[in-house]
C-alpha cells in the first residue's frame, strides 16, 4: 500500500514537472489561464454582487455569512479548476476516440493519471483570491478564528472538494458505458450555477431532497461555512461525512465497473 | 519474474534433484536457460523431454486463447428521417462478431505475424490480450494472467504500440516523455539509463530526443514510440501496424530494429501489418484472420508458397509507350498509362516479364509482393472449395475448425480436428525469429 503511495507521489511529482514543462512551451498557454481564469472569476464576482446587493440575510445568515460563503464555494471551485477538472473533463473524449486505451495498458491507475495530468498552475491565483474573500467574510461576521474552528474549515473544504470531484467523474464515466454523454454535464453546470448563488440553507422540501442528497452541489459549501460559524450540527455533520463516503464509493464502483464496459474505438 | 540466475543443468544432475526440479516447474518454465552445447532437460507444456542446442529458449506459452469471442452489439438505423425518428422508439439491433472462436498459442521468443484485411479482427484480437476489452467468450491467458483484470503486474510484462495512436507528449521532448514512463514501470535510475542507452544508439536517434516531438517525422516518431514501449523491456510487445504510413526506407529501417530486438533481447513480438512485407521479412510463423476466425496458422513461408500466386511489376517510362504486347503468358495488366504500365503475373513467370519489359529500356522496374486481400482471399476460398468436396481441411495448414458456411460466415469447429491436424498444428507453431 505504502509502496502504491510512495509510486504514485513518485508520478505525480514527473506529471507535475511535465505540465510545467509543457505550459512553457508556448507562452500564452502558460500566461493565458491566469487572463481567463480571472476574468471568470471577477464575472462570478459580479453575479454574487448583483444578487447580493439588495439582499441582507438569507435564513440565519447575515451579509459576512454571505460573503463567506461565496469565498468557500470559490475556494472549492479554484481547487476543482487548478488540480483536476482539466484532466477529468477530458474522460468523455478519451473515451469515444479510443485514446483511453493508452491509459488503460499502463501500470498506474488510469483515473490518477487522467485527475492528474492536467493541473493548471494558473489556476493558482483563484484559490489565493478566494482565500481573500473567505478573510473579508470572516472579518464581517466578526466571527473568532480559532485553531479548532479554523482546522475544521479546512477539513470541510477538503472534504467538499474530493465530494466535488466524485460528481465529475461520476457523470463522465457515463461515457464508458455509452459512449456519448448525452450533455450531462449541463446537469452539473445547473446544479452548481444555482448552488453557487444559493447557499443550501435556502433550500426546502423536494429542493432539498435534490440538492443534499441526489445532486449534493447544496452542501458543498454550506457544510464549511456552518462549522466555522458553529452553526453544524453533529447530525449534519455526520450526514455530510456519509455523503462523501458514499459517492466516493459510489464512483469508484461505476468507474471501475465501466472500465469492463469499455468498448474501445474501431482503429 | 524472479531474480533466481537461470541455470543449466544436466539429465543427470536434474534427476538427482527430480524433487526439487518439480517444485520449481514453474519457475523454470518462464526462465530462458543460457546457452549449452549438451543435451538439455527441459519442461516443456505437461512433459520433461530433452532438448540440444547452442541457444534455446524453454518453450513457454506465454500466450494461450481458447475459443476466444469478442461481439459488439450495433444499432441498425433505416436512412432518413423517418427511419431517425421510428429509431427513437425501436431500435433495431444486430451482432457483430469481430473475433470468432480464436485459438492461439505462442511460445516466448516467437515473432508472429497477425495478418487481415481492414476489419479482419486484428486489433480487436489484440486488445483482448492486452486486457483494453474484455472478451465475450472464451479462455485467455496471457503471461499467466486474465488480461482484463488490468493488474499492473501484468501491465508491467508487455507493452503495445499502436501505429495510429501515439503515447508520446506532442509539446515535449521524448526524454520529458521517457522520464514519466521510468516513475510508472519503477524503473531504477541505472538500468533506465542503461536501457535509454541501449536503445537510443540501437534506433540512431540521439540527437532527436532533445527536440519537440510534435517536429519529428512520421519515421522518427515511431522509432520513439518504440522505444518508449520497450523502456521497461518487456517479456511481450504487441506491435498493431506500427508501419503504417511510413515510406519505404523508414518501414526497412523499423523491420530491422524489430529484428534485433527479438533476436537480441528475446522479446516475444506480436505484429498485425497489412503489408506482407512486413510479415515476410520478419515473422516465421504467420495467423491469418478474416472475418473474426483465424484461417491458418502456419509457417509464413508455407503460406506464401501456397497461397501467393502473382507478384506486381511496376514499370516505368523516360517517354511515352503506346500498349506493349507481351509475349509472356499468365500476364495480366493492370494498368497502362504512357509513362507507367502495372502487370500481375504468375510468380514463375516474373522473370520472364521482367526480362521482355527490359528490351523496351524502362526508367525502372519494381516488383512487389500481391497485396494481402487476394492472399486471405485465396484462402478462404480454398476453405469454402475443400468443405464443397467433402475433403475437410482443404489447405493442409489451414487453421483446425475454420468452418466456411454457405452464407459466407464463418464458425470454428475445434472438435472436428483429427489427432493428425493437431500434430502438424503443433510442428508449425515452432516460430522464432529470422
Amino acid at each position: 500500500m505504502s509502496k502504491n503511495i510512495k509510486k504514485n507521489m513518485r508520478v505525480l511529482k514527473t506529471l507535475l514537472s511535465l505540465r510545467f514543462h509543457g505550459m512553457t512551451v508556448f507562452r500564452l498557454d502558460f500566461f493565458g489561464p491566469f487572463f481567463v481564469d480571472g476574468s471568470l472569476f471577477l464575472i462570478q464576482l459580479l453575479a454574487f454582487g448583483a444578487v447580493y446587493a439588495n439582499v441582507d440575510s438569507i435564513g440565519s445568515w447575515g451579509r459576512g455569512e454571505m460573503i463567506l460563503y461565496i469565498g468557500s464555494f470559490s475556494l472549492i471551485n479554484a481547487l476543482n479548476m487548478t488540480i483536476y477538472f482539466f484532466g477529468v473533463n477530458g474522460i468523455p473524449g478519451k473515451v469515444k476516440s479510443g485514446e483511453l486505451d493508452l491509459y488503460l495498458s499502463k501500470p498506474v491507475s488510469p483515473l490518477f493519471r487522467l485527475t492528474f495530468e492536467n493541473i493548471t498552475p494558473g489556476s493558482i491565483p483563484l484559490i489565493l483570491m478566494s482565500i481573500c474573500i473567505i478573510g473579508y467574510g470572516i472579518g464581517i461576521s466578526d466571527i473568532e478564528l480559532t485553531v479548532v474552528g479554523t482546522g475544521a474549515f479546512i477539513f470541510w473544504i477538503l472534504l467538499m472538494t474530493i465530494l466535488h470531484y466524485d460528481m465529475e467523474v461520476l457523470i463522465r464515466s457515463v461515457s464508458l458505458y455509452l459512449v456519448t454523454m448525452a450533455r450531462m454535464e449541463q446537469i452539473e453546470e445547473a446544479g452548481l450555477g444555482l448552488c453557487m448563488t444559493l447557499p443550501g440553507i435556502a433550500f426546502y422540501g423536494v429542493y432539498k431532497v435534490i440538492f443534499y442528497l441526489i445532486l449534493p452541489y447544496g452542501i458543498m459549501a454550506t457544510l464549511p461555512v456552518q462549522s466555522m460559524i458553529g452553526e453544524l450540527e453533529p447530525g449534519m455533520a455526520a450526514y455530510g461525512m456519509g455523503v462523501v463516503l458514499f459517492f466516493s464509493v459510489l464512483t469508484g464502483v461505476v468507474w471501475k465497473k465501466g472500465l469492463r464496459h469499455y468498448n474501445s474505438a474501431s482503429s | 519474474m524472479s531474480g533466481e540466475e537461470p541455470s543449466t543443468f544436466s539429465p543427470y544432475n536434474s534427476l538427482k534433484m527430480h524433487a526439487a526440479v518439480q517444485q520449481k516447474a514453474e519457475l523454470w518454465k518462464r526462465k530462458r536457460i543460457r546457452r549449452g552445447d549438451h543435451d538439455i532437460l527441459c519442461f516443456q507444456g505437461q512433459s520433461w523431454s530433452f532438448l540440444r542446442g547452442k541457444e534455446f529458449y524453454m518453450k513457454n506459452k506465454v500466450i494461450e486463447t481458447q475459443g476466444l469471442v469478442k461481439t459488439y452489439r450495433r444499432y441498425r438505423k433505416r436512412e432518413g428521417i423517418r427511419g431517425s425518428l421510428a429509431s427513437l422508439w425501436k431500435r433495431e439491433y444486430e451482432e457483430k462478431t469481430a473475433v470468432n472462436r480464436v485459438n492461439l498459442s505462442v511460445e516466448e521468443g516467437e515473432f508472429v505475424g497477425l495478418i487481415g484485411p481492414n476489419g479482419a479482427g486484428k486489433t480487436t484480437l489484440i486488445k483482448m490480450l492486452t486486457g483494453i476489452i474484455a472478451p465475450t467468450e472464451g479462455s485467455i491467458d496471457v503471461l499467466g494472467y486474465y488480461p482484463n483484470d488490468l493488474r499492473n503486474e501484468f501491465k508491467k510484462q508487455y507493452a503495445v504500440v499502436m501505429g495510429q495512436k501515439s503515447q508520446l507528449f506532442f509539446e515535449l521532448t521524448v526524454n520529458d516523455t521517457l522520464r514519466l514512463f521510468k516513475e510508472i514501470y519503477e524503473i531504477p535510475e541505472k538500468e533506465y539509463r542503461e536501457t535509454k542507452d541501449y536503445f537510443v544508439r540501437l534506433f540512431g536517434v540521439e540527437e532527436l530526443m532533445d527536440v519537440q516531438v510534435r517536429t519529428l517525422s512520421l519515421g522518427e516518431r515511431m522509432k520513439m514510440e518504440l522505444i518508449v514501449a520497450l523502456l521497461h523491456q518487456p517479456k511481450i510487445l504487441f506491435l498493431d501496424e506500427p508501419t503504417i504510413g511510413l515510406d519505404a526506407v523508414a518501414s526497412r529501417q523499423i523491420r530491422k530494429f524489430l529484428r534485433e530486438i527479438n533476436e537480441e533481447k528475446g522479446t516475444t513480438i506480436l505484429l498485425t501489418s497489412h503489408y506482407m512485407e512486413d510479415i515476410k521479412a520478419l515473422c516465421r510463423r504467420t495467423v491469418v484472420i478474416n472475418r473474426g476466425v483465424s484461417l491458418y496458422d502456419g509457417p509464413t513461408d508455407e503460406l506464401f508458397d501456397r497461397y501467393q500466386k502473382n507478384r506486381k511489376v511496376i514499370a516505368t517510362f523516360e517517354h511515352p509507350m503506346g500498349q506493349i504486347a507481351l509475349k509472356t503468358n499468365e500476364v495480366r495488366q493492370i494498368e497502362d498509362e504512357p509513362y507507367k504500365k502495372v502487370y500481375e503475373a504468375a510468380i514463375p513467370r516474373t522473370r520472364e516479364l521482367f526480362a521482355e519489359l527490359m528490351e523496351y529500356e524502362p526508367k525502372d522496374i519494381v516488383v512487389e509482393e500481391e497485396d494481402l486481400g487476394a492472399v486471405v482471399e485465396r484462402i478462404y476460398q480454398s476453405e469454402i472449395a475443400a468443405q464443397e468436396t467433402g475433403t475437410g481441411r482443404g489447405s493442409g495448414r489451414a487453421v483446425e475448425g475454420a468452418e466456411v458456411s454457405e452464407t459466407g460466415a464463418t464458425a470454428a469447429e475445434g472438435k472436428e480436428a483429427t489427432e493428425t491436424d493437431s500434430a502438424e498444428q503443433k510442428s508449425n507453431k515452432k516460430g522464432g525469429c529470422r
